[in-house]
């Protein structure tokens, strides 16, 4: 009897050890997020200018259905969302692929080539898009030189192609971002599988409609929420290749954040509110995206 | 994944900051002596542009160090975004350690600094005389009747053209002399008829032209009281939109995206001309090549707005002093230096090209200097002379907030919507942006 209560002690000796070690990242997280989440909350009921902050109730909630630049920045960003992650997530997959065909030489290269955009600094590469991608940039001169156009493209002025630009550039440098995941997986699956598919005779395309992309599932929705939450965050392109223009037509929900925030004249109640509803939107689209891959488990 | 965690780490630590509303700033508050001789003092000043700003600055601490060797300033050069965040993440917590003495704050932005965080900067009644400075100055630099910022720089616009486009064109400096816009659209066609060049650049997410053209009738995006949106029923504006709309149309517009291809492109030759503030001056005569083609010439005015002078304003910035210890000393250097000191000035002038707008500095002897480059044309007074014309006007809390809709609803316009749809639109929206 005696030893079985000892043994309970251990267990709830080392349960406590566990817990002691977890403890300080669980205060740590507490502290530093889900405190300030709090406040944030609490925040976003709030409004007014600097340090005047009101309590205006759900004022600010109300607010956001009517404010114009608000709705165009949500438009931009589904925009962006609904063309530009599909588009980076099937390269992606086209990609890795290709890259881990065992009889394709310089692998490492092409590897290393297509994952380096991703370690590049933000801001870095997005200004010198904005050089090759202005109105007597090198694109444009690319472009007419091999007849392609005939008057230059207003890639940064023009609504449209400013969006386009914007949408090259993101999938520039998250493509290799992504492909890394579908490439490691890629390694785990067992190559007997596609051996015994190559003896059933089934041709390349049906091997990976049959069997890359099954087995690639759970990756290929993990990239996509990754892929979806980026979007919705997108700031640092936007600010530095059009700067939300022309006429707020590639502004993102991050930067009249900042906008709301530090542009105009301070007002951080209504922008946590902006930022909440960024949060309401990220749970409905994963929730969606998980029910549309059936993964309920 | 990260960028989004630091991202929001770093924002809600901001956020958070904001509900702790314990002011600090009035700390030491009740000191009000003048520093004491031979007691050392230190005092940190932001500002942003190396040449510019922070220069003008080290020859205000070059000046004062002969009068008042104990005091230690320390320059910190910082981008003017950067400066904002600060500010705003700094007086949003409460705590003030972080914020420097003196701060260089854009009179477009003053008004939000200031009636946002009451207290947190000192009052200088004390220090200087808002009525030695250019008038215009002192709407922005003021607040709640109390003077809290020393002007600095004047924004005072002028028209820079090339002298050599117009004579192939047929024109004469004179003739360029105090017109209207229309005469200046006449003008530019013909130029770009005669020599393909076209008539100046513009940016079409920055409206400082429209800025620059109201101002010159002494109105604003905003009412006096410096809140209420004044879109739908000004009449300067609708004016001015009209005008630039009859600009665009005529053909004669480079449209550029920034800053390096505005600069780019009158250094470069393509334009004939560039409506702006005095501060350019510097990069125009980056290119010595043209030195001898460039002449300036009084704004143009705005054609069906009786009120609007040949004198506008665009950007300019003062210096501020925050409420936090050492303000009295931060108030005494600069009392000394930008707030009296009309030899002072004429060195900004001379090493700087920096105008200042303290009225005694314009008899002085800098400011009658010819400057070769624009054919010995007597360019700071000039220039001085219109800082003295430029209509006082409230530019308020929202001038960025305004501009960004109004961006959008110009570009409806120019696209054909009716002038009055988008400024009542634009008024509607600039209602429920502002509270």
């Amino acid at each position: 009897m005696s030893t079985a209560k000892k043994g309970m002690s251990i267990e709830r000796k080392s349960n406590l050890t566990g817990w002691l070690f977890v403890s300080l990242a669980v205060i740590m997280i507490f502290v530093f997020y889900f405190y300030p989440m709090f406040q944030a909350l609490l925040l976003s009921f709030k409004s007014g200018t600097g340090m005047n902050l009101q309590f205006t109730g759900i004022d600010n909630y109300k607010r956001l259905f009517s404010d114009i630049t608000f709705i165009t920045a949500l438009k931009n960003t589904f925009i962006y969302l609904i063309i530009q992650v599909p588009i980076m997530i099937i390269l992606a997959l086209f990609i890795s692929v290709l890259l881990n065909n065992s009889q394709l030489k310089l692998k490492g290269f092409f590897r290393t080539a297509i994952f380096l955009p991703a370690v590049t600094s933000l801001v870095a590469y997005s200004v010198i898009f904005k050089y090759l991608f202005a109105t007597d940039g090198l694109v444009n001169k690319l472009l007419m030189n091999i007849h392609l156009i005939q008057t230059p493209i207003a890639w940064i002025t023009d609504p449209f192609w400013a969006k386009v630009t914007i949408i090259i550039a993101i999938t520039w440098r998250w493509t290799g971002y992504n492909m890394i995941f579908y490439l490691s997986s890629l390694q785990n699956i067992d190559n007997s599988i596609y051996e015994a598919a190559r003896i059933d005779g089934a041709s390349a395309t049906r091997q990976f409609f049959g069997i890359t992309i099954p087995l690639l599932k759970p990756i290929i929705l993990f990239t996509s929420i990754t892929s979806t939450i980026g979007t919705l965050q997108l700031f640092d392109e936007v600010v530095n290749i059009t700067k939300g223009g022309p006429g707020n037509s590639t502004l993102s929900i991050s930067q009249y954040i900042y906008n709301l925030s530090f542009k105009y004249s301070s007002d951080f109640g209504y922008a946590a509110t902006v930022s909440y509803s960024i949060v309401v939107i990220i749970i409905i689209l994963a929730f969606l995206q998980f029910k549309l891959a059936g993964d309920d488990k | 994944m990260k960028k989004f965690l630091t991202v929001l780490l770093a924002s809600f630590m901001l956020l958070t900051a904001c509900s702790n509303n314990t002011n600090t700033a009035n700390e030491g508050g009740g000191n009000t002596a003048a520093p004491e001789a031979g007691k050392k003092q230190e005092i940190t000043v932001w500002a942003w542009d190396k040449v510019f700003n922070i220069g003008a600055m080290e020859r205000a601490k070059t000046v004062y160090a002969e009068k008042n060797a104990d005091l230690t300033v320390n320059l910190v050069e910082n981008a003017q975004a950067d400066i904002i965040q600060k500010l705003n993440a700094g007086l949003n917590s409460g705590t003030t350690k972080s914020l420097p003495n003196i701060v260089l704050i854009e009179d477009y932005r003053a008004q939000s600094f200031l009636q946002a965080y009451p207290d947190a900067f000192f009052a200088l009644d004390e220090y200087i005389n808002a009525s030695d400075f250019a008038d215009y100055k002192v709407g922005p630099t003021s607040y709640d009747g109390k003077q809290y910022g020393v002007p600095f720089d004047s924004g005072v616009a002028g028209l820079y053209v090339r002298t050599d486009y117009l004579q192939e064109a047929g024109y004469s400096v004179d003739d360029l002399q105090d017109i209207t816009w229309d005469q200046y659209i006449e003008i530019a066609k013909a130029i770009k008829e005669k020599t393909g060049k076209d008539m100046l650049t513009q940016d079409p997410n920055d409206l400082g032209l429209i800025r620059m053209m109201i101002q010159s009738a002494g109105s604003w995006y905003l009412k006096e009281d410096g809140t209420t949106p004044n879109l739908a029923d000004n009449a300067a504006l609708a004016d001015a939109l009209e005008t630039y709309k009859r600009l665009m149309d005529a053909g004669v517009v480079k449209v550029v995206s920034d800053w390096s291809q505005f600069v780019g492109a009158f250094n470069s030759g393509e334009v004939a001309s560039v409506p702006t503030g005095n501060w350019i001056t510097a990069s125009i005569k980056a290119e010595a090549e043209q030195s001898g083609k460039w002449a300036i010439v009084p704004f143009p005015t705005l054609p069906n707005t009786p009120s609007s002078v040949h004198a506008s304003n665009l950007g300019g910035s003062s210096w501020y002093v925050l409420n936090v210890d050492g303000k009295e000393a931060a108030g005494e250097f600069l009392k000394e230096t930008f707030g009296s000191n009309a030899d002072f000035y004429q060195t900004l002038v001379t090493d700087i090209g920096a105008i200042g707008t303290l009225k005694a500095a314009a008899s002085g002897e800098a400011y009658s200097a010819a400057d070769e480059f624009f054919g010995g044309q007597k360019t700071i007074s000039d220039f001085a002379a219109w800082t003295e014309q430029i209509p006082n006007v409230n530019y308020g809390m929202h001038t960025y907030a305004i501009e960004d809709i109004l961006v959008v609803e110009v570009q409806n316009y120019m696209n054909g919507t009716d002038l009055q749809t988008v400024l009542s639109n634009a008024q509607t929206q600039a209602e429920t942006q502002i509270r």
